[in-house]
């Protein structure tokens, strides 16, 4: 390795010692310091401000529709489980879980197909110098900027003479090409901040590009992998206008869709059945992000530093 | 796959005080000497190699519909009848006559303006919070990210009203302090403020971006730090900062350009509609309503790329000054 | 970089070219043989679209139970989804000429798709596969554009006025027996929510506010909104005029004030309890009675005034047609479809009025209504001398100029607009909705 001190010029560098100190064990003690218990006293706070209109929508649930409007408060005047009884029969035949399944398996294909294409794109932008890289980095910046409603209608061109419309590959399709420039672009920012020094040091072993993006990058930048996977996952889950325009049976309808078929401004609307349903499809996005939010406590910090 | 087991310690804190590093100049490119072209070639095909499912993706799915938008927008075009060149016709509307564009771009700069610093700091806030506890941080980080799971659905239109109705929450709170401004979902001058909460409501998604920067940021950096005798706030300083600065400017960045872009909210709690008094008619709602509604997509695409070329020069002023307080741990050398 | 510049212009010329091309080349075809007639031995699938809720789901799926049941080669794909939604998927579909084979159509749509060759000219099915035996000549007018028939209506409304007796009685507030002039019911606004304003109770909304009394007003004077031409048949200055018939209203508290509409959405004031009348469609009162819930159990639906006794300015409107696609390949079957649809007894008593009332009268006998259908059904017996001839079909884009006209409503309402401001506004968007 290369001696490093002596780059070091300003008056606020930190004289850090080359050999990491012993790992210092539990550092983290239980003690309610008081500045501990402050922390805790203002998470705590905000917490309640955040839920409360959570807890609203929730208990709302149990409103009978007719109570939309005119009773505002946070308790239903009289309760009733109507709505979930309502949300479980499904929809013009078609049983709930099949919105379900349409939409698990739409999050699910999008965030292998993120993950993988975005990665792959990223680690060219971040590590790899080679001819037009700039332009094709402006290029990728440049689709983050424009309205995606006026990018509709030629893209349903496309597919249309594809012949596939109704099906999920519109959808899907794009999650493996890295469409997703925002992505792409968060993972550049993570790459980009990991020290070059072990991959320089593989490249002297003789590795090549593809095994130091498997071997040093991607463990390296995990945090930012699992915060894509977690918001690809959720924002497919809740993408309404891409089903809306390539889907039209509504067996391939996912539940943002099928959500909104309580509501017709035109006849009757039942708001408590959309509420209802608006969370029962929240159940599963929770519960994802519950499980893989675990993962952002271990960043790389820890895991590659304790070998 | 081989998990690296040496610590970038060194590397990294010598990088730390990165705007005061002197830069060192990068190599030249070196065409001179024979074995680095070739090198350049081979590193040219691995870029292209791991560039191409974005390739494909750039010229088979994007660029083409980017294009034809752009060649709309010199045209008037309803969608049913073949697009008919105008030249800057829809342009020259938009900034002479259309007082609804006007007062759109106008509501979108406060929301832009207002609700960006508030959510990044808010965001940046708690992640910080959440970040020096470990007991419970797994329910405290998903407490707040749940608004942000529900995304812009009938649901949210109901409860944010609801919310800031009159005697709501919200108008009770403010009156238990003596503040009387009734309730702001009506109230024209209080919508778009509403508009804002909503948004700082739902700060999920840069708050988990925080906290993913701030577990890349080495532990060892805070020991050495601490070795070294700076307190809490030096640390934050002159560890935090610096290291989170990539992520920092990738949320401003990603924030401002969304917030221009603003539709989903915008478009459930009015229906549709803009209201009341267009305080909700954001530039891409108001594109929106063009294009579908009234069938006039020549002049939504003249629109969009109004905002492109704004978000666009914005994006190139950011890039640009990023350099000066932006530090990569990876590009020094 | 000349050169560069030069090349990017080919690049986007090519784009364009070729996008044209798919935007051109695809509609039209499918022209029907005159007189032909449905070969059941067929199998053949059918794509059909409608707006509506989960309802409005399950009364197509025994409808359509009942159409295969006679014609079981004919599959029905159906697809559906909420109002908005619906035209929104069906506008990307008619650039790409990928239309449904059938659709559900609304009559604010109807000159558009039509007079740019999207829908199938249903004249030479009419009398053959498309019965036509229980409709009026003027009721199968409605879907007449530029002398084709494009659509066949399945239900009619007219415009009226609901009333809410109990409310009006715990609220302490008379109620509106129908009819009068508008100035009566003006007065009737002003001394309602005088009386029950306490109660947090309004005598109505703000009726300036809707397109269809202006409408009226215009029909009093023997004339429609809009021309044959699709030339609008009104000034700026009468707009304005008109808005200002609110100001006693507005001003007097007499209508419920523009804030709490806000606040209330996504209900109107009707149907959330805080007005007694409401000027709407007469089709609209089931959805009153669902959202205002168990407490209230029925309503009443009378006359809405009127500019000049004598004159005939309601009609009836189509509240839903059938139509098919220009594309479709099986012309033929979708006929038939749309012929069950419109006339089989089964539709009907699987719907009900959930259409309105059943444009057809073999529909409408196939019927016992009883409750709020049968108030209907003799409401609109009430007003036969004031029903004429129904105007033109909408000029397209007309359905973006009524809600134009409801927001300008809702900010008379504010207090952010002028009814000369309103109308300015209102002058500017019609015509750049209609020269779009």
């Amino acid at each position: 390795m290369t001696t490093a001190g002596s780059q070091i010029t300003s008056p606020a560098q930190l004289e850090v010692p080359l050999v990491a100190p012993p790992a210092g064990g539990r550092r983290r003690s239980l003690k309610l310091t008081p500045g501990r218990i402050a922390v805790y006293a203002a998470l705590t706070v905000l917490a309640i401000i955040v839920l409360y209109p959570m807890l609203w929508l929730f208990l709302s649930t149990f409103k009978p529709s007719s109570e939309f409007g005119q009773n505002q408060g946070l308790l239903p005047e009289s309760p009733t489980i109507d709505n979930y009884l309502k949300v479980i029969e499904g929809i013009g035949g078609i049983p709930l879980w099949r919105f379900f399944s349409n939409s698990l398996l739409l999050a699910v294909a999008a965030v292998v197909g993120t993950l993988f294409s975005s990665s792959l794109a990223a680690y060219a932008f971040a590590r790899i110098r080679f001819k037009g890289a700039g332009i094709f980095f402006a290029a990728m910046i440049g689709t983050l900027l424009l309205p995606f409603h006026v990018i509709i209608l030629p893209q349903y061109i496309m597919f249309q003479r594809l012949d596939l419309v109704d099906t999920f590959w519109p959808l899907i399709i794009p999650k493996f090409l890295a469409t997703e420039a925002f992505f792409v672009f968060l993972m550049v920012q993570f790459i980009r901040n990991i020290p070059r020094d072990m991959d320089e040091a593989a490249r002297i072993d003789g590795a090549g590009h593809l095994r130091i993006f498997m071997s040093i990058i991607l463990p390296l930048i995990k945090p930012a992998l699992i915060t894509s996977a977690i918001f690809t996952f959720i924002w497919t889950w809740n993408d309404f206008l891409g089903p809306l325009i390539y889907l039209t049976s509504p067996e391939n309808y996912p539940l943002p869709i099928a959500l909104r078929l309580y509501n017709d401004q035109t006849s009757t609307s039942d708001y408590g059945a959309t509420i209802a349903i608006s969370f029962v499809a929240l159940l599963p996005v929770l519960l994802f992000f519950l499980v893989f939010q675990r993962f952002l406590v271990d960043g790389v910090a820890t895991q590659g530093l304790k070998g | 796959m081989t998990t690296p087991t040496e610590t970038p310690t060194t590397t990294v804190a010598r990088d730390l005080p990165s705007s005061a590093t002197p830069r060192q100049p990068r190599p030249a490119s070196g065409s001179s000497r024979p074995g680095r072209s070739k090198q350049a070639a081979s590193e040219t095909r691995a870029g292209y190699s791991f560039l191409l499912p974005w390739m494909i993706g750039f010229l088979g799915l994007t660029i083409g519909p980017m294009l034809f938008s752009l060649y709309l927008a010199f045209t008037r075009y309803n969608i049913f009848t073949p697009p008919q060149w105008i030249g800057f016709d829809n342009f020259v509307r938009m900034f002479t006559e259309d007082q609804q564009f006007l007062q759109s771009v106008q509501v979108t700069l406060v929301y832009v303006l207002v609700g960006t610093p508030i959510k990044l700091a808010a965001a940046l806030g708690v992640a910080l919070l959440l970040n020096a506890v470990s007991k419970g941080s797994g329910f405290f980080r998903s407490a707040f990210y749940a608004p942000s799971l529900i995304g812009a659905s009938v649901g949210v239109a109901i409860v944010w009203r609801a919310m800031f109705n009159s005697d709501g929450p919200v108008d009770a709170g403010l009156s238990a302090i003596g503040i009387n401004i009734g309730g702001w979902v009506g109230n024209v001058a209080l919508v778009l403020p509403m508009m804002i909460l909503l948004a700082v409501w739902q700060f999920g998604a840069p708050m988990v971006i925080f906290l993913a920067g701030l577990k890349q940021i080495p532990r060892e950096l805070y020991e050495a730090a601490q070795v070294d005798g700076a307190g809490k706030v030096r640390q934050f300083r002159s560890v935090t900062l610096p290291m989170l600065s990539s992520v920092i400017f990738f949320n401003l960045l990603l924030e401002t350009i969304n917030a221009f872009q603003v539709f989903a909210s915008a478009y459930i709690i009015s229906n549709g509609s803009g209201g009341p008094a267009g305080q909700t008619n954001f530039y891409t709602l108001y594109l929106y309503k063009r294009a579908f509604g009234d069938g006039q997509m020549g002049y939504a695409s003249a629109m969009a790329w109004v905002l492109l070329v704004v978000v666009a020069i914005i994006a190139f002023i950011m890039f640009r000054t990023s350099k000066s307080w932006v530090h990569y741990a990876g590009d020094n050398r | 970089m000349f050169t560069t510049r030069k090349r990017r212009a080919g690049i986007v010329l090519a784009a364009t070219v070729s996008a044209a091309v798919a935007l051109t080349g695809c509609s039209g075809g499918g022209s029907p043989e005159p007189g032909a007639t449905f070969d059941p031995e067929a199998e053949v699938t059918l794509d059909f679209a409608f707006w509506g809720n989960d309802v409005r789901a399950d009364l197509y799926n025994e409808a359509l139970a009942a159409f295969n049941e006679e014609y079981p080669n004919i599959t029905v794909n159906v697809s559906f989804l909420g109002f908005p939604e619906f035209w929104e998927a069906r506008q990307v579909e008619a650039a790409g000429g990928n239309l449904p084979d059938v659709m559900q159509f609304d009559y604010s749509y109807l000159r558009q798709y039509s007079e740019n060759g999207l829908l199938l000219p249903l004249d030479d099915y009419l009398g053959g596969i498309i019965d036509t035996e229980g409709f009026e000549q003027n009721i199968l007018d409605i879907g007449v554009v530029n002398d084709q028939t494009t659509a066949i209506p399945a239900g009619t409304n007219a415009w009226g006025m609901y009333t809410n007796p109990q409310l009006a009685e715990e609220s302490g507030a008379p109620l509106y027996e129908g009819g009068g002039s508008w100035e009566d019911y003006n007065d009737y606004l002003i001394e309602a929510s005088a009386a029950a304003s306490a109660n947090g109770v309004y005598g109505g909304a703000d009726w300036t506010g809707r397109i269809q009394n202006f409408e009226l007003h215009k029909r009093a004077q023997g004339e429609n909104l809009f021309t044959d031409e699709g030339e609008p048949n009104f000034t700026q200055e009468e707009v304005a005029e008109f808005f200002a018939l609110g100001d006693e209203i507005r001003s007097e508290g007499g209508s419920v004030p523009g804030q709490q509409l806000e606040e209330i959405y996504p209900l109107s004031a009707f149907d959330s309890a805080r007005a007694v009348t409401e000027l709407t469609w007469d089709n609209f009162g089931a959805g009153y009675l669902g959202n205002l819930g168990e407490g209230y159990t029925e309503l009443g639906l009378v006359a809405p005034p009127t500019a000049e006794e004598g004159s005939q300015d309601l009609y009836l409107k189509p509240s839903m047609l059938h139509a098919i696609s220009a594309g479709t390949d099986h012309p033929e079957a979708a006929a038939t479809l749309v012929d069950f649809l419109v006339n089989a007894p089964e539709t009907a008593e699987a719907f009900g009025t959930n259409r309105g009332l059943p444009a057809s009268q073999t529909q409408l006998d196939a019927l016992s209504l009883e409750g709020l259908d049968a108030q209907i059904q003799e409401y609109e017996d009430s007003i036969a001398d004031r029903l004429g001839d129904a105007p033109p079909v909408p000029v397209v884009g007309y359905g973006a100029i009524e809600e134009e006209w409801r927001q300008i409503g809702l900010e008379l309402g504010l207090g952010t607009l002028t009814p000369e401001e309103g109308a300015e506004r209102f002058f500017t968007e019609m015509e750049v909705v209609l020269n779009s």
